[in-house]
């Protein structure tokens, strides 16, 4: 089946299998392999990407449901010179250890203060709950969000 | 398989017409089946973009809200808050952020699973369910809509357009707990929703459901018979205890055993009446 759509801000078409998830159009089609899989099954908020806005996780988004959406992935973030704010926030407090559910963290983390700039604890806990990290304990995250928070409303 | 994403009630009846067809909206609950195997649609019809099953609006005292309008759009709707905030209430602990803004009640509904977190509310406010085939349209009430665990009275090439829901008299207080591994994305052990009207110390009206204490969530119309017109004392609360415990039929399974969730089930019954009390 034909799809179109915008993926960081670039406009795509192409041919894809209608079984498709969005994961895989994602990761195996457009080769943007930042966004990770990790359950498969919308436990662990590995896989977050940006659909017309929202968080979404995408191995239960079937690609062809993405047709003319707007989706932002972890390479969208930065303008490939300098990190995002949140990519800098994540790296200067500790955040990443392993990094795996580090994008997916980013995710959740740009879609929660988009529509909450200064959020509280129990808002980022709230923004974060669908993610799940193996190795930080979450201390570094909240960190990470706060400090993200900060800068940018200092930015604005 | 194939996919069609509709734009009108016609197609969707047409295309649900198909031996295989399955209906996908927000894909939360059938692309985990899919994936395990546990369904092989021939084509899956996409309605999440279907104007005539989005959306919440107020018609008298009841509030409609269409079967695929998301979650989280249910969860932060004004008119939601106002009229049924327990329903607000109990989607916020529904899933994650990414599950809500995909998923849809009609979906939660059809599902079917026993431990469904969006079926409570919707049974303490007397939902009732608008189900439209090529024959036409009937209504029936939630509590007659699930027939076992993952089955309904959905018939093959019939589609939940909405779900309306009774608005209660003021006056009332409200409980929601899920007992889980996890606060999101966790399956519930056990939960239990209840809306309790108290004049007096003494229980005028209460409407009481659980979940994952049963082949499906249901509502306790026996107990809340029995409860009526009691007044409300550390007695009831006792003979409350009792009554539940008899009137559920847990399962053990690999979430918990049987007679926790007997165990559990009581507790919630008696923190909740207990609010009232004390």
């Amino acid at each position: 089946m034909r799809i179109q759509c915008v993926i960081n801000g670039q406009p795509v078409e192409r041919d894809i299998d209608a079984d498709m998830r969005l994961l895989d159009f994602i990761r195996e089609t457009l080769h943007l392999t930042g966004t990770k899989e990790g359950c498969g099954e919308g436990e662990c908020g590995a896989c977050t990407v940006l659909m017309n806005g929202k968080a979404v996780h995408s191995c239960l988004v079937l690609a062809m449901q993405a047709a003319n959406a707007n989706i932002i992935t972890v390479e969208g973030l930065s303008d490939g010179h300098a990190l995002h704010p949140i990519q800098q926030a994540y790296v200067e407090t500790g955040a990443v250890q392993c990094g795996f559910c580090t994008p997916g963290f980013i995710m959740a983390t740009y879609a929660l203060l988009q529509d909450t700039p200064d959020p509280s604890e129990e808002e980022i806990l709230a923004g974060l709950e669908g993610n799940l990290c193996r190795c930080t304990g979450y201390a570094k995250i909240l960190d990470a969000v706060k400090l993200a928070a900060e800068r940018l409303r200092a930015s604005e | 398989m194939r996919y069609q994403r509709v734009v009108n009630e016609k197609e969707l009846l047409e295309s649900l017409a198909e031996p295989g067809a399955t209906i996908l909206c927000g894909g939360t609950d059938v692309m985990i089946k899919m994936r395990a195997g546990m369904m092989q649609p021939s084509a899956l019809i996409d309605v999440s973009q279907l104007d005539s099953m989005q959306g919440i609006r107020l018609d008298e005292s009841t509030l409609i809200i269409g079967a695929a309008t998301t979650e989280s759009d249910i969860h932060k709707s004004p008119l939601v808050r106002e009229h049924v905030p327990l329903l607000s209430t109990v989607l916020a602990k529904l899933g994650s952020v990414q599950i809500r803004n995909r998923g849809s009640l009609g979906g939660n509904l059809v599902n079917a699973s026993p431990a469904a977190d969006g079926a409570i509310p919707l049974l303490l406010f007397d939902t009732e369910i608008e189900l439209v085939s090529a024959k036409g349209i009937r209504w029936i009430k939630l509590e007659d809509f699930f027939t076992g665990p993952g089955r309904t009275v959905l018939a093959h090439g019939e589609f939940v357009r909405s779900l309306r829901l009774a608005i209660p008299n003021a006056g009332y207080g409200s409980f929601y707990h899920k007992v889980g591994r996890r606060n999101a994305l966790t399956i519930a052990i056990a939960s239990l929703g209840m809306l309790l009207w108290i004049e007096e110390h003494v229980i005028r009206e209460i409407r009481m459901a659980v979940g994952s204490v049963a082949p499906t969530a249901r509502r306790l119309r026996a107990i809340e018979n029995q409860l009526t017109g009691r007044l409300l004392n550390d007695a009831t609360l006792d003979a409350a205890r009792q009554l539940i415990t008899d009137a559920i039929s847990p399962i053990s399974d690999v979430r918990a055993s049987a007679s926790y969730r007997k165990n559990v089930i009581g507790d919630l019954l008696v923190r909740a009446l207990g609010a009232s009390l004390h």
